[in-house]
């Protein structure tokens, strides 16, 4: 069970496709996922939406096969192409697209055609309970808040039982506390279902705590799929890197030999930099990123700098204030290169930086992202 | 003078009435395809059903005289088949009044069906629903103000319709004299008196029609 996208659609500039062009942009998507919550995750523009429309055949894909459950809902050899009506799922857009004509119960009861009265209440009751808007049915969408129009959204979505959930960034209008409350619901009732939820975001923090499993698409193109642990932490190129958060990357490191048996010394610009072990032909040229929050300054007075691995003096260019935590962009004394480090306000409290100081700099080999 | 005031008033309504029906439900439909679909030769669709709003009545009563005319491209067809003659009946004055109308209600009823969000009807086809009972029950609802507005417009078109209907229905008394002819030919043969109560009733007319209209359509939410 669960789902099987692998899919083509191109997309042409005018009459460039009749003219027989090369198409403006191509979305070329492959992944797989059981009954969990699936993230997809990436910028404006890179997929996410083409393929929640692919799946549920609002838009016709140029080529490949989508799976649901076990049912084919596209697929370009044997020319099933099943309409949307015949897919089974619901889909939640980014405005919610509530019926504004008609009142909350006739909304989450739109899809139940052929039912009965009684079943319609009852089902429409069940749903009113599942997302909390118990009292709400008589209401119009225009008498609602932004969370409980998201919340009737979903129950309409729900209500006839669809066997996959698609949602297009739900909650990018919302405030933060009735976010987090809704991610929890999400989160509960996917489990409670037991069927695939597709969740487009581009918020990395929605993406990492919400997905089971995160789906990093760049350009149209799927990068890496795994684990928000994975993505995260064990990005596989600068792409991934870039939207997991990975602000220091450079594209510089030439790679000098091996230390020992488990280190591999790179050299970036004035750099040396060790990391863990790594087979490269020497002198190949690579990319490395390190997460702010890996890199750390160094207390003179308390640290012994000789016991750290990669420690370089630098100056401190500015300090950025995020509230719970401090960024500081440290300029490297060896080369003029800027790198960005995360630190409690403790810590920033305890070094007692300020704009223009000295200070040390410093991170571990196995924090060393290299993307060969 | 009874006769020469209610007979007008009465073959008018009739004519709009009628007009105005089939303009609601072709207009609609041809409102819808063109908001919604796309097809080859959409274009030309457009132009044809705009181009009586351009020219001049006249223009358009002529050519309908040569296409609707007993030795005309349709007219012929229909009298060899039926025997029916359509020039210079009340019928002839309804298919003017529709040709010259319907611009007005595409225009409008496009507009409103096109500034439907289609996210809506996208939701509609992901639960269940087909095309048609979208249409139905999701669009045309939500641009009901619009298409009202375009029947309206098309029904006071009707109702002034004058050129084109005195081509294709004449003037005949009894039979096919509306309001906007009556007044015109008792103005011509220096009946004052008639041509002033015409004129009030028909101002007194629209005043009711679009006062009812507006306070129908601000009487709804959406």
């Amino acid at each position: 069970m669960g789902i099987k996208v692998d899919f083509r659609k191109r997309f042409y500039k005018g009459n460039d496709r009749k003219k027989g062009k090369e198409p403006s942009f191509t979305v070329d998507v492959s992944f797989e996922a059981g009954n969990e919550l699936v993230v997809l995750f990436g910028q404006s523009g890179s997929g996410k939406t083409t393929t929640l429309r692919c799946i549920a055949g609002l838009e016709k894909p140029n080529g490949g096969k989508i799976t649901v459950n076990g049912t084919v809902y596209f697929d370009c050899h044997t020319r099933i192409d099943l309409p949307p009506q015949k897919r089974s799922l619901g889909y939640v857009f980014q405005n919610y697209a509530l019926f504004p004509h008609m009142d909350v119960k006739k909304n989450i009861t739109y899809g139940l055609k052929g039912r009965t009265d009684q079943e319609k209440e009852r089902r429409m009751r069940e749903m009113l309970r599942l997302l909390h808007i118990e009292g709400l049915e008589d209401h119009y969408p225009s008498q609602l808040s932004g969370g409980q129009k998201q919340r009737v959204a979903l129950a309409r979505a729900l209500a006839p039982g669809p066997d996959i959930l698609l949602l297009d960034e739900p909650f990018s209008a919302l405030d933060m506390i009735v976010r987090m409350k809704l991610r929890e619901r999400i989160k509960l009732i996917q489990k409670e279902l037991n069927i695939p939820v597709l969740f487009i975001t581009h918020n990395p923090v929605e993406a990492f705590t919400l997905a089971d499993r995160v789906v990093v698409y760049h350009e149209g193109t799927v990068q890496q799929t795994g684990t928000p642990e994975e993505v995260f932490y064990h990005p596989k190129n600068i792409h991934v890197a870039e939207l997991a958060g990975v602000t220091n990357i450079f594209d510089d490191a030439v790679f000098a030999g091996h230390v020992g048996k488990d280190r591999a010394l790179f050299k970036a610009g004035e750099l040396e930099i060790i990391t863990r072990h790594i087979d490269l032909r020497t002198d190949e040229r690579v990319s490395w990123g390190i997460r702010p929050e890996n890199i750390t300054l160094l207390n003179p007075d308390k640290d012994n700098i000789e016991l750290y691995e990669n420690h370089f003096n630098g100056k401190v260019m500015s300090i950025v204030n995020k509230g719970t935590s401090k960024l500081i962009a440290v300029g490297s004394n060896n080369d003029r290169r800027v790198l960005v480090s995360e630190l409690s306000n403790k810590a920033c409290e305890e070094l007692n930086l300020f704009q223009g100081c000295s200070c040390t700099f410093s991170f571990a080999s196995r924090d060393i992202l290299i993307f060969v | 003078m009874l006769d020469q005031v209610w007979f007008p008033l009465y073959i008018t309504l009739k004519i709009s009435l009628a007009s105005s029906l089939i303009v609601a439900i072709l207009g609609t439909l041809i409102s819808y395809i063109l908001a919604r679909r796309e097809f080859v030769g959409k274009w030309l669709v457009d132009v044809l059903v705009t181009l009586p709003m351009i020219l001049p009545p006249t223009v358009t009563g002529y050519m309908l005289v040569v296409l609707l005319g007993k030795n005309g491209i349709l007219g012929k067809v229909l009298f060899d088949l039926t025997g029916i003659r359509l020039l210079f009946t009340w019928q002839a004055a309804v298919i003017a009044a529709f040709v010259v109308s319907l611009p007005l209600m595409v225009k409008t009823a496009t507009a409103a069906i096109e500034a439907v969000d289609r996210e809506l009807e996208y939701v509609a086809y992901t639960l269940g629903r087909n095309e048609l009972e979208t249409a139905l029950f999701i669009t045309l609802p939500l641009a009901k103000k619009g298409i009202l507005a375009g029947i309206v417009l098309s029904f006071a078109r009707a109702v002034g319709e004058f050129g084109a209907t005195l081509m294709v229905a004449g003037n005949i008394p009894g039979r096919t004299n509306t309001m906007a002819i009556s007044i015109y030919s008792a103005f011509q043969g220096g009946n004052s008196e008639l041509a002033n109560t015409l004129v009030i009733i028909l101002v007194l007319m629209s005043l009711i029609s679009m006062a009812v209209t507006t306070k129908l359509v601000n009487s709804w939410k959406i």
